[in-house]
């Protein structure tokens, strides 16, 4: 019999199929649809193309917004939120609204054009963390956001439009409705039980183990007990932090090698398909706490969501994360 | 004068771009598809390419990829009715995106900049 599962964080309930879950092989994509190919503006010589860098790493020399770096932030060329201006809150009758502020940054996560996350050097995905928190540390400073949105999308049916490696980051004047849920679900476990549901989740996980796909000395990869899509991973630290910015260079290190790992794992398994990630962390104006715990969510797009997710908010996930895992762990 | 290449389904919208364009100076050709694109790219040499995205037969994104391969400088200028567009980054091969408007300002005002008039 199927099993409805709830999220201990945000409440969210999952029918999990807990008969004979679908397999990898399930899911491997026969028509793979193309992202475009030909010029890519993300390449190094075409830098003219984008707008200037913002950050980037250059171990030559080189000038800023020319060949020779390893890895390159830019503004979206074409921004939906624009960075100039003032939010100008307002009223407009019983509804709310503001200005289009915000920021749009593209992390180009390697000069290569074919290269993956999964198949970079360990320096050079460390290297894609460290930008990840320059950029976060630089917006912080901005007073008019109050939150960095750090995601990737990988293949087209995830959302990625350029074969060019690399990842997305969005400043928002706002918190995100879903970020404002994971936070008020910690703040309440935190009052009623004294402890980080994260925190939580890790030693039951760790205890466990049937849901822990790899971990090392500080993190931990799992897959969640209602997972909302098969194979979805879910890459905690082990020790309680709330925010990514604040973590030990050492971390970054430990951090780049078992997301990596990680990635190759969800690639052979399931025949590199579509996925997106995206980090969670604490808002700007609670950066430190003792409820929330700073994570990556990583989901490959390997189910639709339908009329009966949109007018429910339940996710049906025919691949129980228990089984997920043990895929995912035999993998080598 | 400066030619322009209008490329473009809509007949309304090839005609608009015309007369508009026409009228502040330019020499203007247009193109119903993108086949049609191709050729003129080569036989009228523009010195910038107005570009729908959605067209019958070749993509605008196909097109603007061609263009860059051949002509790797030519100032193109993306217009389309979907700004929704504007979130893929394929689009970055362009010069400027314009969202289509009976009001023709951003469209002259990107010409102009894209022509360094």
């Amino acid at each position: 019999m199927p099993e409805l599962r709830k999220d201990p964080i945000v409440g969210r309930w999952v029918i999990i199929s807990t008969e004979r879950g679908k397999r990898p092989t399930s899911f491997k994509m026969t028509e793979r649809p193309a992202v475009a190919g030909g010029f890519c503006p993300l390449c190094p010589g075409n830098e003219d193309k984008t707008p200037p860098e913002v950050y980037a790493l250059r171990r030559d020399g080189s000038k800023h917004d020319t060949p020779g770096w390893t890895l390159r932030v830019v503004s979206n060329k074409f921004p939906a939120l624009v960075i100039e201006g003032s939010l100008k809150k307002q009223g407009e009758g019983m509804y709310d609204k503001m200005n289009g502020i915000g920021a749009h940054e593209v992390i180009i996560e390697t000069p290569h054009h074919g290269g993956s996350l999964s198949q970079l050097d360990l320096k050079a995905f460390e290297d894609v963390l460290w930008a990840y928190r320059e950029r976060i540390v630089d917006l912080e400073k901005d007073e008019r956001f109050r939150y960095v949105l750090i995601f990737k999308n990988h293949g087209v049916e995830a959302g990625a439009s350029l074969a060019h490696s690399h990842s997305q980051l969005i400043a928002l004047p706002i918190i995100p409705k879903s970020v404002m849920e994971e936070m008020e679900g910690s703040k309440n476990y935190y009052k009623y039980k004294d402890r980080c549901v994260f925190c939580d989740i890790v030693h039951q996980e760790l205890d466990d183990k049937i849901r822990v796909v790899v971990e090392n000395d500080d993190f931990l990869a799992i897959t969640p007990y209602a997972s909302r899509s098969p194979f979805e991973i879910w890459l905690l630290p082990k020790k309680h932090s709330s925010s990514f910015v604040n973590i030990s260079p050492a971390e970054y290190i430990s951090l780049a090698s078992i997301f990596q790992d990680v990635l190759s794992r969800i690639e052979v398994a399931l025949d590199d398909p579509p996925y997106n990630f995206t980090l969670h962390t604490s808002p700007f104006n609670e950066l430190i706490n003792d409820y929330y715990h700073w994570h990556f969510e990583i989901i490959p797009t390997l189910s639709k969501i339908a009329g009966f997710e949109i007018g429910s908010g339940f996710y049906i996930n025919p691949t129980p994360p228990e089984e997920a895992a043990t895929f995912l762990k035999e993998i080598k | 004068m400066k030619k322009i290449l209008v490329a473009d389904d809509e007949e309304g919208i090839r005609i608009l771009y015309k007369e508009e364009l026409e009228e502040e100076g330019y020499e203007v050709k247009v193109a119903a598809n993108g086949k049609e694109t191709l050729e003129l790219l080569n036989t009228f040499l523009p010195d910038l390419v107005i570009l729908d995205i959605k067209m019958p037969d070749i993509n605008g994104l196909d097109i603007l990829q061609r263009i860059r391969t051949m002509f790797r400088d030519l100032p193109v200028i993306l217009s389309s009715a979907y700004p929704e567009y504007q979130q893929n980054l394929a689009t970055w091969a362009s010069d400027a995106y314009v969202v289509k408007s009976s009001n023709l300002a951003n469209l002259k005002a990107a010409v102009k900049k894209n022509l360094g008039a």
